[in-house]
């Protein structure tokens, strides 16, 4: 197997060579020992591993450490990957929405509906929720739907996989996918017409 | 706000969220290449692969000689206590409460300064 990093003088001709195979074909060099490899796994599917749980988690060190986190679980399954049964991307998906899962359940009770309003508290909360509407509309509605909606939302409507694709990650029909990206759709509609009308603001 | 208004409006949210994806901060990278590199050397160098209990205590017990001798010895015992030699007790009867005197007497061992203490 040829080292895409051995030979300086044909980097960027082996690079270019490199940059068409699959990431099936990346994943095969990398477990026969090719670094150059894994530098482009790296850049081809971490951001999109760190947008995901970024969307799931907001909050970024977290978010991080589930992107390395998942790509370390991509290195070390490596060598048993088959090659055809399913896209490397979907298997991170995968991976990278159960660690977030593990890391919500963790933090259940830090969680903003669990926490008891105080008797006087309406006016902080609704301070908190318009600093977050300000600074991220979306990251705050998308925060309150239920964990499969929200995965669902994310995969379809920001990193924009096709229905088939988001059935793969999450395991269930594209049918189901269907209804989860409907319903969260809906709901996300409602949350922040909500907030709209609570916090007086203008759409225009 | 009408429904298809609202609509309009996520899909917009929709639209930004996808522009303002994150890039992969260049210390994330680094850890994960280097999470890569030392998943790749642990695979091409054996000697680099993490060690079971087994085998760190076979390496302190002397590795391949001396684990050969330590099951010598162990084989050499188990069959001293099936089989005996004829001037040895019998290991089963030591299991159970007997005097003493009694086999050290047996194996002709002077017992008197046992007796000299009572």
């Amino acid at each position: 197997m040829e080292d895409l990093t051995s030979h300086p003088q044909d980097v960027r001709g082996v690079e270019c060579a490199a940059n068409d195979l699959s990431d099936d074909a990346l994943l095969r060099r990398f477990a026969d020992g090719d670094a150059g490899a894994a530098r482009l796994l790296t850049d081809r599917l971490g951001p999109r591993s760190l947008s995901v749980a970024l969307r799931m988690l907001g909050n970024r060190a977290e978010a991080e450490d589930v992107t390395q986190d998942a790509m370390m679980r991509l290195w070390q399954m490596a060598p048993d990957w088959v090659p055809g049964n399913a896209k490397v991307s979907t298997w991170l998906y995968r991976v990278t929405l159960n660690l977030c899962v593990d890391i919500r359940r963790k933090k259940r009770p830090d969680r903003l509906s669990d926490v008891p309003e105080p008797e006087d508290g309406k006016a902080s909360v609704v301070d908190r929720m318009q600093d977050e509407a300000r600074k991220d509309a979306l990251q705050s509605a998308l925060a309150e739907l239920p964990e499969r909606q929200r995965q669902a939302v994310v995969l379809r409507h920001i990193e924009e996989l096709p229905n088939p694709e988001i059935a793969g990650v999450m395991g269930i029909s594209v049918e189901a996918v269907e209804s989860l990206t409907a319903r969260g759709k809906r709901a996300l509609a409602a949350i922040l017409a909500e907030r709209r009308d609570e916090l007086g603001y203008d759409n225009g | 706000m009408t429904m298809a208004d609202e609509d309009m409006e996520l899909d917009h949210l929709f639209a930004r969220a996808r522009q303002e994806r994150p890039a992969l901060p260049d210390d994330l990278a680094v850890r994960i290449q280097t999470d890569a590199e030392a998943a790749r050397l642990k695979r091409l160098d054996p000697k680099v692969r993490p060690t079971r209990w087994f085998w760190r205590l076979f390496a302190n017990v002397g590795g391949w000689q001396g684990f050969g001798g330590l099951v010598a010895a162990s084989a050499a015992g188990i069959w001293i206590g099936f089989s005996a030699p004829t001037f040895l007790p019998d290991p089963a009867n030591l299991l159970v409460s007997q005097d003493t005197t009694y086999l050290m007497a047996d194996l002709g061992y002077d017992t008197t300064f046992l007796e000299s203490t009572e």
